[in-house]
């Protein structure tokens, strides 16, 4: 089977060409079968890898590659490098995705446009898969800008609204930002290593050959930082993100909650071996982990559309993962990934549950949901606990080892992080008691929810049941950490260091608090103590609802690129225009007047003769020696003469 | 004898030709597909042929005095009889204003073109050279004067014809004055009969020469003949014109100049270079300014050719691999162009206009022609991209940074024009809503250059070792 691991990525591109172009379109197409069938199969091969791997029956990495193009002596291959990062995600992505699809056959059902979803939603499954298994740092690029591609098609799948046509720009834009910043990374390392095959790179830096200097090590790890923050959402290209929940909600699970937003963090991941070498761009992951985990955590507070609170929580949980791999704690970064990918897709399919009851994502016309929906509003009880961090759920493991190494390197860190955590409990119970507890807030709504089909609730139970179980399966007998671990050159290595115990005990106390303080202000079914807070301190709530005003900066950014495109177009108008456009008609113009004049008194003189006879011989060829053919010849003529004076003069 | 039988796709091509042709007096211009048939199972025949000789080392022969058996020419053989094939193809589902009166001839003719072009690429003799030119040449005039009631087909072929016969003239006047100078017409003697440098008499004949292989690849300024003949010849025709002639001149000129004209006694190089740029930028900047497609795809052609040319300036084994691999990647996504262009051309025409809101009427057909124009313009990861990023990159390390810079500044320019029928395939409202249909030649057609383009940008690796191990001259033989 990992012989075979190529067919991953290929089988969902094969499903999404098929479902592209096969078949009839409709809210009764039935292609959407095929994609669900096609993720499905990567899943069984995923799952079985991940399966031997961990029991060790496979010996990793596996490499693979075929030569793509030569050029001189520079081969560029195409390949597979499967590593520990590698199996998790692989099996991470195709569970999520097989999950999605299947709960899209309930939450897309009448949809007119069903086959084309279907398509899309395959297509960015093929390009993240194939991101996941490259061995190449050029491939993993050429996907990566497909996984952006599609999550341009999928946000604005409903085009016709003006709302998901300026998100998907927004994030299309923006990611390509950052996506500008990993290119240039990807220029200085090929000029200075002459490779971007991954495996070559990190033999290299393994045997400890000076293949980079530092300073260059340094430049390359900020680019691709720059683009891991576009792409997974981090401080100060997140801004898009909020707004790509204008697309289905289970795209918003998929792409911007487990896969798409986790590629940055596969990114620093994937070639840690240069962070590794650069502590400089490795304290600057780190920063812009910690600063992405708070300030996202703070906007989610005062936050009303419960899509939004949850995708600030995911631009928190991902600075969380960040920092974690910033402070050399690899193994905690990605097992982070691994559990926030679980909990994070469930709550997210439970809220397009609920949206897909009351029609509405504005948590102030909900509550009292439980009862209408007890099964989405025990998932997402589940998740939310485990997002949380409350004890033996997936979330408190990941959580407490990237809490332990952040520690380890850095106790204010360690403060800020804490901090952040009970920010997290507080939002997500906010979010749990405007929704599913208290009163009713809008009875015509309360009266029309309903709960989803099974198609839409199973995958929400499976995915409780790994948010629960995850966490445990994984760190027992360390068997993540076996799969997953990073042998750093220098520093680090604080994993195996051990902190003190109250590490622990604080991490509850601050969920404790953090619960505690969601009970006080929304537990009671009345909001009026957190209406008087948000006018005592309106500047500060402002702020946040705002953004911080980051949103406003790049507004401003925009505006102005756009009077440069003026002025830009006003010069090509007016000046190169006239010059090179204009100016070659003219040029042109000239020479053909000045042909016409050679014509009229020098050829034509001469051919009268025989134009006579051939005016009687019919149009074509009067045509012909009115003008033309003669004047070719004579090009050539003059070109021949002058090309020979040039040649023989020399 | 033997040597001879070196040439036996050559001759079994002639021969079946031939039989086309008495195929056509004898049914007296009936059932004028049947005839296209026959054409195209003959075709078929001397590629198996080629097929055999290419999987033969034995079968190679070197240079003779005559012509070379090698990689190189059996390359640009399978190229153009491959080319002539598709054109019969597409000429049958091509509609032409009124029925054409004698398909067998027609197919015949375009037989005797391709046995033209093979010998061409294999000739190592000049007098051979003038001869199979002629041969292409004769066979191209009649083919673009095909349809004797279009005013623009007999004006079209008329101005080939007589530049035609005017550069043919050059050609032999340059053949002589190397007789002159050299004292011997085959190329391979080269060497031991020129002894020391180069004497005007023999500057001049090499440069009358390259006027006459000029003509026929559309060099600029010698180009002027082919819009006008692209546009009145018959839509299939001017597939087969814009690709194969062009390749084979190509093919002809990277022989003698870059092998059998040692360097040390001519060097033509900074000649070849201006006119590659002038090529690119002239056939670039018409092209802008064209409302008709075909013409448009004329002068693309021209700045292809420049493209090309700048493979054979540099002249090493990169340029040379360059030159292969984009001529191979030219083949298909020109003829996939035109293939589109005969589809719409059949009902609506050859203006830009008709191609209005194609994406409405026939979405996969547009679809292919935006891959095709995408591919012409060197986009990635069509093959037109890999063929440019080859030719580009030989001339970086041959040090002839200004070629580079003007082909990557005219694809830049070509972007526009070509996407010009992009914008009116998708953004303009169709006139109609009745899907262009396509039949099952047209299908096939499409099918095949379609998959051809995508497969060589996406996985160029084994195209890449095929034109690698083609790239190569054999040895001259030992001097006696």
């Amino acid at each position: 089977m990992l012989e075979q691991v190529h067919w991953i990525p290929l089988i969902p591109l094969l499903a999404s060409l098929a479902i592209l172009f096969g078949g009839k379109e409709g809210p009764h197409s039935k292609m959407p079968l095929l994609g669900v069938a096609a993720m499905g199969w990567c899943l069984l091969q995923s799952s079985w890898i991940l399966f031997h791997a961990l029991t060790g029956r496979y010996a990793l990495p596996y490499y693979h590659t075929i030569p793509w193009f030569s050029y001189g002596d520079y081969v560029m291959t195409l390949g597979v490098l499967i590593d520990g990062p590698a199996v998790v995600m692989l099996f991470v992505v195709t569970l999520v995705s097989f999950l999605v699809q299947l709960y899209s056959l309930g939450y897309m059902h009448g949809d007119p446009r069903l086959k084309r979803y279907y398509a899309f939603l395959s297509f960015f499954t093929a390009a993240m898969l194939g991101l996941v298994v490259s061995s190449n740092l050029f491939v993993f690029f050429a996907c990566w800008e497909l996984v952006g591609v599609s999550s341009y098609l999928l946000i604005g799948f409903w085009f016709e609204k003006p709302g998901p046509a300026y998100a998907s720009k927004k994030a299309f834009i923006t990611t390509k930002l950052g996506d500008l910043g990993f290119f240039i990374g990807l220029m200085i390392l090929y000029t200075q290593a002459g490779t971007l095959d991954l495996s070559m790179l990190a033999e290299r830096a393994k045997l400890g050959i000076e293949y980079l200097p530092l300073e260059v090590a340094t430049a390359v790890g900020i680019c691709f930082l720059i683009g891991a923050a576009g792409k997974s959402a981090q401080v100060p290209l997140f801004i898009w993100l909020p707004d790509a929940m204008e697309g289905p909600t289970p795209v918003s699970a998929l792409i911007h909650a487990a896969t798409m937003v986790a590629a940055g963090i596969y990114l620093v991941a994937r070639t840690y071996f240069i962070y590794d070498a650069a502590p400089l761009a490795m304290g600057a992951v780190a920063w812009v982990g910690l600063f992405t985990a708070l300030l996202a955590a703070t906007m989610a507070v005062v936050a009303y559309d419960i899509k939004r609170v949850l995708a600030f929580s995911t631009i928190s949980q991902l600075g969380y993962m960040m920092l974690g791999l910033g402070v050399y704690g690899y193994t905690a970064g990605l097992f982070h990934l691994t559990t926030h990918a679980f909990f994070k897709a469930l709550l997210f399919l439970g809220a397009g549950s609920v949206i897909h009851a009351v029609h509405t994502n504005d948590m102030r016309e909900m509550g009292g949901l439980s009862k209408r929906m007890p099964a989405t509003f025990l998932t997402m009880a589940i998740g939310t606990l485990a997002i949380s961090g409350f004890p033996f759920l997936s979330g408190w493991y990941s959580k407490e080892a990237i809490l332990h190494a952040v520690y380890l390197h850095n106790p204010m860190m360690w403060l800020v992080a804490l901090g952040t955590a009970g920010l997290t409990t507080f939002y997500m119970f906010r979010l749990v008691y405007l929704t599913f507890l208290g009163q009713s807030r809008d009875h015509h709504r309360w009266d029309h929810a309903h709960e989803s089909p099974p198609v839409m609730t199973v995958p929400l139970w499976t995915l409780a049941a790994l948010s629960i179980g995850s966490g445990f399966l994984l760190e027992h007998e360390g068997l993540f950490a076996k799969l997953v671990s990073f042998e750093s050159g220098h520093g680090g290595g604080h994993e195996a260091a051990h902190a003190p115990v109250w590490l622990g005990a604080a991490a509850v106390a601050v969920f404790a608090a953090g619960l505690a303080a969601a009970h006080r202000l929304y537990g009671r079914g009345d909001l009026s103590l957190a209406k008087s807070l948000r006018e005592r301190f309106a500047l500060a709530a402002d702020a946040l609802e705002a953004r911080y005003y980051f949103d406003d900066f790049f507004l401003w950014l925009v505006s102005l690129s756009d009077r440069l495109a003026a002025a830009m177009h006003w010069f090509d108008d007016q000046i190169v225009d006239a010059i090179f456009v204009d100016g070659w008609a003219l040029v042109t113009r000239a020479v053909a007047e000045a042909h016409r004049f050679f014509d009229d008194f020098v050829v034509d003189g001469a051919v009268d003769g025989v134009g006579a006879v051939t005016r009687d011989g019919g149009g074509v060829l009067h045509r012909l020696v009115r003008g033309q053919v003669q004047e070719y010849l004579m090009y050539v003529a003059l070109a021949m003469c002058l090309f020979t004076i040039i040649l023989t003069t020399r | 004898m033997q040597n001879l039988l070196t040439l036996a796709p050559e001759m079994g091509l002639t021969v079946l030709a031939f039989l086309v042709l008495m195929a056509d007096v004898v049914m007296k211009g009936r059932s004028g597909r049947t005839l296209i048939y026959l054409a195209i199972v003959a075709a078929g025949l001397g590629l198996g042929l080629l097929a055999l000789a290419y999987n033969d080392p034995a079968h190679y022969q070197g240079v003779g005095t005559l012509w070379a058996v090698d990689p190189l020419s059996l390359f640009f053989k399978v190229l153009t009889l491959g080319a002539t094939l598709i054109v019969l193809v597409l000429t049958l589902e091509y509609r032409p204003p009124e029925e054409h009166a004698h398909p067998g001839s027609y197919a015949a003719l375009l037989l005797f073109a391709a046995v033209g072009m093979m010998l061409l690429v294999s000739a190592t003799d000049l007098l051979l050279i003038f001869l199979a030119l002629e041969l292409v040449s004769l066979s191209s005039f009649i083919l673009v004067g095909f349809e004797r009631g279009n005013k623009k087909s007999t004006e079209g072929a008329i101005k080939y014809y007589l530049i035609g016969a005017f550069s043919s003239a050059i050609l032999v006047y340059g053949i002589s004055l190397f007789y002159g100078a050299a004292g011997t017409t085959r190329l391979v003697d080269l060497p031991q009969m020129l002894g020391g440098g180069a004497q005007p008499m023999f500057v001049l004949a090499c440069l009358l020469i390259t006027v006459g292989f000029g003509f026929k690849i559309s060099m600029v300024p010698f180009h002027l003949w082919v819009p006008d003949a692209y546009e009145g010849a018959p839509a299939p025709i001017t597939a087969f014109l814009s690709v194969a002639p062009k390749i084979a001149g190509l093919a002809v000129m990277l022989r003698v100049f870059t092998f059998l004209v040692p360097h040390a006694s001519l060097d033509l190089t900074a000649l070849f270079s201006v006119l590659a740029i002038l090529t690119m930028t002239v056939g670039n900047l018409t092209a802008i300014f064209q409302n008709d497609v075909k013409r448009l795809l004329a002068y693309s052609s021209i700045a292809q050719a420049g493209y090309l040319l700048i493979g054979f300036v540099t002249g090493d084994t990169l340029g040379r691999e360059g030159l292969l691999l984009y001529s191979l990647a030219y083949l298909f996504m020109n003829i996939g162009a035109f293939a589109v262009v005969i589809v719409v051309g059949n009902e609506e025409g050859y203006s830009l206009e008709a191609y209005d809101g194609l994406g409405r009427r026939n979405f996969g057909l547009a679809l292919v022609m935006f891959l095709f124009l995408l591919s012409l313009a060197g986009i990635p990861p069509m093959a037109g991209f890999i063929g440019k990023f080859y030719l580009f990159a030989a001339a970086i390390k041959g040090k002839f940074y200004w070629l580079a810079v003007f082909g990557v500044l005219n694809s830049v320019v070509s972007v526009y024009y070509y996407m010009r029928i992009a914008y009116h395939m998708f953004f303009r409202e169709p006139r109609t809503l009745e899907p262009a249909p396509v039949g099952p030649a047209l299908f096939s057609t499409l099918a095949l250059t379609t998959i051809a383009v995508l497969l060589i940008g996406l996985y160029p690796e084994p195209f890449l070792g095929a034109v690698a191990l083609s790239a190569q001259f054999l040895p001259l033989p030992p001097l006696p």
